[in-house]
This record gives C-alpha cells, sequence and structure tokens, in this order.
C-alpha cells in the first residue's frame, strides 16, 4: 500500500465504485424479487459511498466519510421503511413479486 | 485532453476499426490525441463492456439452462481479468496499487455480481455481506478505520439482518401459497425469470463504460478545478503537484483520517445542521415502519360487545370523585357518561 493516496489510487477506487454502482443498476432494473431489488439499492449505495471515502482520503478531509455516515442513516431508515411496505404488500397478495402489483401504474 | 464533443466520435471510430478488422494501428490512429492521456484505449473500454454486458446478460436468472449461465460466468471472469490487467498494466509504472486493493476489490465485485444473478434471495443477501464486508476492506485502505467498523456493524451486523428476516417470512408463505413446485429445485417465479435481462445489462453496461472512460480520461483535471482556499494550501504544503502524481494526503493527514475522534469533530461542528436532521428522519423512520406493518385487528361491534365481560362489580369509591369509580362493560346508558378506561 503506497504511503501517499495518489491520483492514480483515486482513479481505481472511483472505478470500483462506479462498477458497483453500474452492478446495483442492473440488478435493481431487472429482478423482479422486491426484497432482492432494494438489496441492489443498497449495493448502489455502497458504490456511492466508496467514492466519498476515495474523494475524502484524496483530500484529506474528512468531509467524505461524514457523508458516509449520513448515507448510512438513510439506508438504515430506507430499509426500515422498504422492508415494512414489502411486508404489507406481501400480506396483500402472499408475494413479493413486483409484477403482481402491475395496477399501481398510473 | 480530449473534451467531450470530439470524445465521442473518437470511441466510435476506434471501436468500428477494431470491429472492421483492421490492425491495432491503425485502430489507435484516429484516437492518437486520446492514447497520450488516456491509459486503456476507448475502443478497448467500449468492447470489454460489450462483452461484459453480454455475459450478464447470459448470467442473469432467466429460462435458461444452467450450462449457458456458467458460459456467461466464465466470459464475464475473462472481461474482467483483462481489465484488470489493463489497469495493471498501466498502474505498473507508477508504483502499483498493493495486492490488497485487487483482492478486496475482486471480491466485492464478484459478490455484488452474485448478488444480482443468484435465484435464490437468501444468497443474495449473503453474498451481500461479503460485499460489505469486501467494502470495509477497502475503506481500511483508505484510512477510513472508523467507517469501516460502522459499516460493517450498521450494514452486516443491523439492514442484512432484517432483510432476511423479511426474506425468510415472505419466502415461506409464498411456497404455501405457490404449492406448485415441490421439488424445490425450481425457483418461484418471481426469482427465476428477469425483466428484460437484455435491456437492464445493456443500460447498466453503458453507464458503466462511460464512467470509466470518464474517470480516466479526466484524471488529470481533478487538480485543476480547486476553488478552496484551504486544499491549496495543503496541495502548497506537500510539493510538487503540477502533473497531478501527489495527493495532499501525507502522514499527518492520514492520521487524522484515521482517528474517530477527529471525525466526531468534524461531524459535530461543520455537519450539525445534517447530525440532527438525520437523527430526525431515523426516528421518523421507526415511527413509520412501526405505523406500517402493525397489522389492523379489526372486530366487529358485536363481537367487541360480547368479549366484554358483563359482570359488574359494585364500584368501590376510593375517594369522593366520581370518575374513580370502576365501570365494567355494561350498557346502561347513564353509566356511557363515565370513561370507561
Amino acid at each position: 500500500m503506497p504511503d501517499v493516496f495518489t491520483n492514480i489510487a483515486l482513479q481505481h477506487y472511483l472505478i470500483v465504485g462506479a462498477l458497483m454502482f453500474a452492478i446495483g443498476m442492473i440488478g435493481f432494473m431487472c429482478r423482479r424479487n422486491l426484497i432482492v431489488m432494494f438489496l441492489c439499492s443498497e449495493l448502489m449505495l455502497q458504490g456511492v459511498a466508496i467514492n466519498f471515502i476515495a474523494f475524502g482520503a484524496f483530500w484529506g478531509k474528512l468531509s467524505g466519510q461524514a457523508f458516509v455516515i449520513f448515507i448510512l442513516a438513510i439506508a438504515a431508515a430506507e430499509a426500515a421503511l422498504a422492508l415494512a411496505i414489502i411486508v404489507l404488500l406481501f400480506r396483500q397478495k402472499h408475494t413479493v413479486d413486483s409484477q403482481a402489483f402491475r395496477e399501481l401504474r398510473g | 485532453m480530449v473534451d467531450p464533443q470530439t470524445a465521442f466520435p473518437v470511441v466510435i471510430s476506434s471501436l468500428l476499426a477494431e470491429v472492421a478488422g483492421t490492425s491495432a494501428q491503425a485502430a489507435t490512429g484516429p484516437s492518437a490525441a486520446s492514447a497520450i492521456t488516456s491509459p486503456v484505449s476507448p475502443g478497448a473500454v467500449v468492447a470489454l463492456c460489450i462483452v461484459a454486458g453480454l455475459a450478464t446478460w447470459l448470467m442473469l436468472p432467466g429460462k435458461r439452462e444452467i450450462a449457458i449461465r456458467r458460459v456467461g460466468a466464465v466470459i464475464l471472469t475473462a472481461a474482467a481479468l483483462i481489465s484488470a490487467a489493463l489497469l495493471m498494466r498501466w498502474t505498473a509504472a507508477q508504483g502499483g496499487m498493493g495486492a490488497y486493493f485487487w483482492i478486496f476489490s475482486a471480491i466485492a465485485l464478484v459478490s455484488s455480481i452474485r448478488v444480482i444473478t443468484h435465484t435464490k434471495p437468501v444468497y443474495s443477501a449473503l453474498y451481500f455481506v461479503l460485499t460489505v464486508f469486501a467494502t470495509a476492506g477497502l475503506f481500511v485502505l483508505m484510512w477510513a478505520e472508523f467507517m469501516a467498523a460502522a459499516l460493517v456493524l450498521i450494514y452486516a451486523g443491523a439492514i442484512l439482518i432484517t432483510y432476511v428476516f423479511v426474506i425468510m417470512l415472505a419466502s415461506e408463505a409464498a411456497a404455501i401459497g405457490a404449492g406448485d413446485n415441490p421439488a424445490g429445485t425450481i425457483p418461484p417465479e418471481q426469482d427465476g425469470i428477469s425483466r428484460s435481462p437484455l435491456l437492464a445489462s445493456a443500460v447498466g453496461f453503458v453507464l458503466a463504460g462511460l464512467l470509466v472512460y470518464l474517470i480516466l480520461d479526466k484524471r488529470n483535471e481533478i487538480h485543476r478545478d480547486v476553488p478552496h482556499a484551504a486544499t491549496v494550501a495543503i496541495v502548497n504544503q506537500s510539493g510538487d503537484t503540477a502533473h497531478g502524481d501527489k495527493a495532499p494526503g501525507d502522514t499527518g493527514h492520514r492520521e487524522e483520517l484515521a482517528s474517530a475522534p477527529a471525525l466526531g469533530k468534524e461531524l459535530v461542528e461543520n455537519h450539525s445542521i445534517n447530525l440532527q436532521l438525520s437523527a430526525i428522519l431515523l426516528t421518523l423512520a421507526m415511527v413509520g415502519a412501526i405505523t406500517l406493518a402493525r397489522r389492523r385487528v379489526i372486530v366487529s361491534e358485536q363481537d367487541r360487545l360480547a368479549s366484554v365481560e358483563t359482570v359488574v362489580v359494585p364500584g368501590t369509591p376510593t375517594d369522593d370523585n366520581p370518575h374513580s369509580i370502576l365501570v365494567y362493560g355494561t350498557t346502561n346508558p347513564r353509566h356511557k357518561a363515565y370513561p370507561e378506561n
């Protein structure tokens, strides 16, 4: 591990974050299980968190880590609410298939 | 530096040159301007993204044989190895990235691919735990040690446990409700068949290719747009940064980055409004989740009256206050005036 967080290192971490975000987006678009869809959104949030930490380490600032703390808070709140809504939807139709709720489309 | 207006024709022309089977020299000919600044040629980025997108499409759950999905996995692994080798060849001249980065990022990306391609949701959640651990390793490499611990605690410890609970609650009752796959080998339809996988992987890898190309292409411009005075001072202090090779992450900043007290001070001093807003958000989310998921039991008026005990013990007043007399389930309208609790 190099002692200095170089520009090259920043590129590598940004690439990993971008790939993780893209993978999460693919999963969110094509999976039909509601729970797995929200898992994929958590994956996208992690890609963003890698970017924040990388830029924070690059500039030698703590703001990146502070924003990752807020990302964690938002992810926890989102998981609680989304899973409550999924439980509600599951009680309605006894499935977590997102195609089963097509009539929700406006 | 190639500006975005001319970068796209360069990408397309070099891609067409490679598709047409011309030599590599001809392919790099029109993109010579970007070949100097970009370590990986745009044509290679586009080709790798196309290959990886097709492989991901093959790997996504669908009505295919499992052998085809394994072929997709092999192709995707090959594309990932080729791109990692290209990046390694580029960084070898500048000192390399260290083995830990490659190991952790490989674990993170492979397990995130498995999250979106596995047909069993519980396994998806467990692979996501693996992704969280690998990401925590990357955080440690970036000297964010407190954030690595917090990530493992909150994600792997709290959020994923909730996910696994809900997965098990939902899938157990779904198996009872479906009942048409007693063998258990065929996954239920919402897990086994994807929704437009080709479009999703195409869009996803177009996004990934654009991001990677931009990151590699604009890497020298990060140091130039620095309006922040303090940052400029740090840059000047850490020596020559004209070529964008050195970052202001010397040893003093590393110790500050890795310390939890400094992070707490930063949070309270510079982000105090955000901190309180996130506290309110978490409280509201808790209240909302309880309110949403609470099971409402609707009891008709007849049942409610029938279930109430009707035997009335004579109320024994403890003092002169008439409201202290307990009234149990009477139907006498005169007693209805009293509060029943």
